[in-house]
């Protein structure tokens, strides 16, 4: 299709775009390559000593039990963009699954059953809902995932089940339906393809939010179990902090914000760069 | 005559919606011949539009009912059609060009893209065949530059030109029968001219016959053979239009008339 050249060339347009999807471009290399075993495998080593300081040994230096910290807020890389991705794609599919669903069947069952199921997920609190599914899944290391992935599809599905209900008044769906067009194809081809800018949002406003409660959740000991995070990095860092030791405690949230900052900065310029109905500047 | 194009008997069409049913289409009956041009006028609100929707099979049956007695597009009885015949007509036998060419294109697809569906879903083209009927469905429409609009999107195009689009789709597979709600209501006068000029003329070639509804006399008597004055879901004059404007017989008529010049006035 002919958008994707212009969306191209209007994200380039874009220096706040350019620049976020430079960060995330970075951060999606050394997620890879943690992936590929290229770097970032011995975060687990304690290598050093106990908080040596940054050299050219130790990039940002040592933690208390002499790991080296430069390897482990790398590793955190890769665990951020597993559950963000898992978490993004599959909760905003859902989202966009059952919210479609319901506002295409308005009022009718379907849309009752959605709707029922979304008012009882939003009416738990989160991280007791995120702790009962953990308890439930003892050691399972997918519990995080899924519990967020049950959660977080209900904003998504309330944007689209309203966009639905407004498409599908629109003229154009009773044009597809006036050349003979099923209801199945109507939906897939002309009612989702128009919630996009909604899923898009969504999908990468999931995807932070998903990165952010990993890391507050693992700082809890609610979220990662095997493996090393930037919430298990912060869970460290509270000791360490009391004790003058810095370096753990800003490898991991300098590595966050950066990642969020990028992410942000990319969905906002993908935002308007998406936009069918922007005239192209 | 021959056998009519679409003959309708006791139409009736309720709503469900509100609190209480309303019926908005009240028995109609009328026939319209092959080739013909039939005007079907009346003020807002008397069930034009219900009517062309209820003909299309286009109203959902949780919100309203449509009952006929019979509605026989050539030999086939849309009233007992199941929804998937009906799917095969739409657009291939009977379709519809409607009121807001702004809005009835989907916004997010290239206008060819709903142009082609028509020829790959009712003749069984395939992409490039389909592109290619495409682009000789836009000439006849009178659009010098066939390729660029296939490849436009719809913002890209005023409304004339989408309606002319909507008018390719709707006559691309050469129907008996297109209704026509309003097809010019959105437009200005010059470009009004224009596409009822394309859309009659594209019907006289293919022999299709035309409903066209609109609360516009000065259309009926430019461009009908005969016309249906409709009024709280009931037809109450069907006549030629020469004798319309003549020898009005009911009241209603004579007041619309009236209504017609004074607002031209």
């Amino acid at each position: 299709m002919a958008a994707d050249q212009t969306l191209w060339k209007r994200l380039r347009s874009d220096p706040s775009g350019v620049a976020g999807l430079v960060i995330v471009a970075l951060f999606l290399l050394l997620a890879l390559g943690v992936w590929f075993g290229i770097i970032g495998q011995d975060w687990a080593a304690a290598a050093g000593g106990r908080w040596e300081p940054a050299g050219p040994r130790f990039w940002f230096g040592t933690n208390v039990l002499g790991q080296d910290i430069f390897e482990r807020s790398v590793y955190s890389v890769r665990t951020a963009f597993e559950i963000g991705l898992v978490v993004a794609i599959l909760s905003t599919l859902l989202g966009a699954i059952l919210g479609a669903l319901a506002g295409w069947y308005a009022h009718g069952w379907v849309d009752g059953t959605v709707l029922w199921l979304k008012g009882v997920l939003d009416s738990i609190p989160f991280y007791l809902f995120v702790a009962a599914v953990a308890y439930a899944l003892q050691g399972e290391a997918w519990a995080m995932h899924l519990a967020m992935i049950a959660t977080f599809w209900t904003g998504t599905g309330r944007l689209v089940r309203a966009e639905v209900m407004k498409i599908r008044t629109r003229e154009f769906i009773l044009s597809a339906r006036s050349i003979g067009l099923p209801d199945a194809l109507i939906l897939v081809r002309h009612v989702l393809p128009n919630t996009l800018h909604i899923l898009l949002v969504q999908g990468s406003l999931t995807f932070i939010a998903a990165i952010k409660t990993e890391v507050i959740l693992s700082f809890l000991g609610l979220g990662i179990q095997h493996g090393v995070s930037w919430g298990l990095m912060l869970a460290e860092s509270t000791q360490e902090v009391l004790a003058g030791q810095f370096n753990n405690f800003l490898a991991a949230s300098l590595m966050l914000f950066a990642l969020l900052m990028g992410f942000n900065l990319l969905a906002d310029a993908l935002q308007d760069a998406l936009d069918p109905r922007q005239v192209a500047r | 005559m021959s056998t009519p194009a679409l003959s309708v008997r006791e139409l009736v069409v309720t709503l469900l919606g509100g609190p209480q049913p309303a019926t908005v289409v009240d028995g109609i009956g009328f026939d319209l011949q092959a080739g013909e041009v039939l005007g079907l006028v009346g003020e807002s609100g008397c069930g034009k539009t219900k009517t062309a929707e209820a003909l299309m099979g286009l109203l959902p049956p949780e919100l309203a009912e449509t009952r006929a007695a019979r509605m026989l597009l050539g030999e086939m009885d849309l009233a007992t059609l199941p929804e998937r015949a009906l799917r095969r007509i739409r657009g291939r036998d009977i379709s519809m060009v409607f009121q807001e060419p702004l809005t009835a294109l989907d916004p997010v697809f290239q206008a060819g893209d709903s142009l082609t569906s028509v020829f790959r879903r009712h003749r069984g083209m395939n992409r490039r065949q389909a592109r290619q009927a495409a682009l000789e469905m836009l000439a006849r429409v009178g659009f010098a530059d066939p390729q660029g609009v296939l490849r436009s999107y719809p913002h890209e195009l005023s409304g004339g030109m989408r309606q002319r689009v909507l008018v390719a789709m709707a006559m691309a597979c050469h129907p008996q029968v297109l209704i026509a709600d309003e097809p010019t209501t959105a437009l200005d006068v010059t470009t009004q001219a224009q596409v009822l000029a394309q859309l009659t003329a594209l019907a006289a070639a293919a022999g299709t016959a035309i409903l066209l509804i609109t609360h516009d006399l000065g259309i009926v008597a430019q461009y009908c053979d005969r016309a249906l004055v409709m009024r709280r879901g009931r037809i109450v004059e069907d006549a030629p239009v020469e004798r319309l404007f003549t020898q009005p017989s009911h009241p209603y008529t004579v007041e619309l008339l009236a209504a017609a010049r004074s607002g031209a006035a």
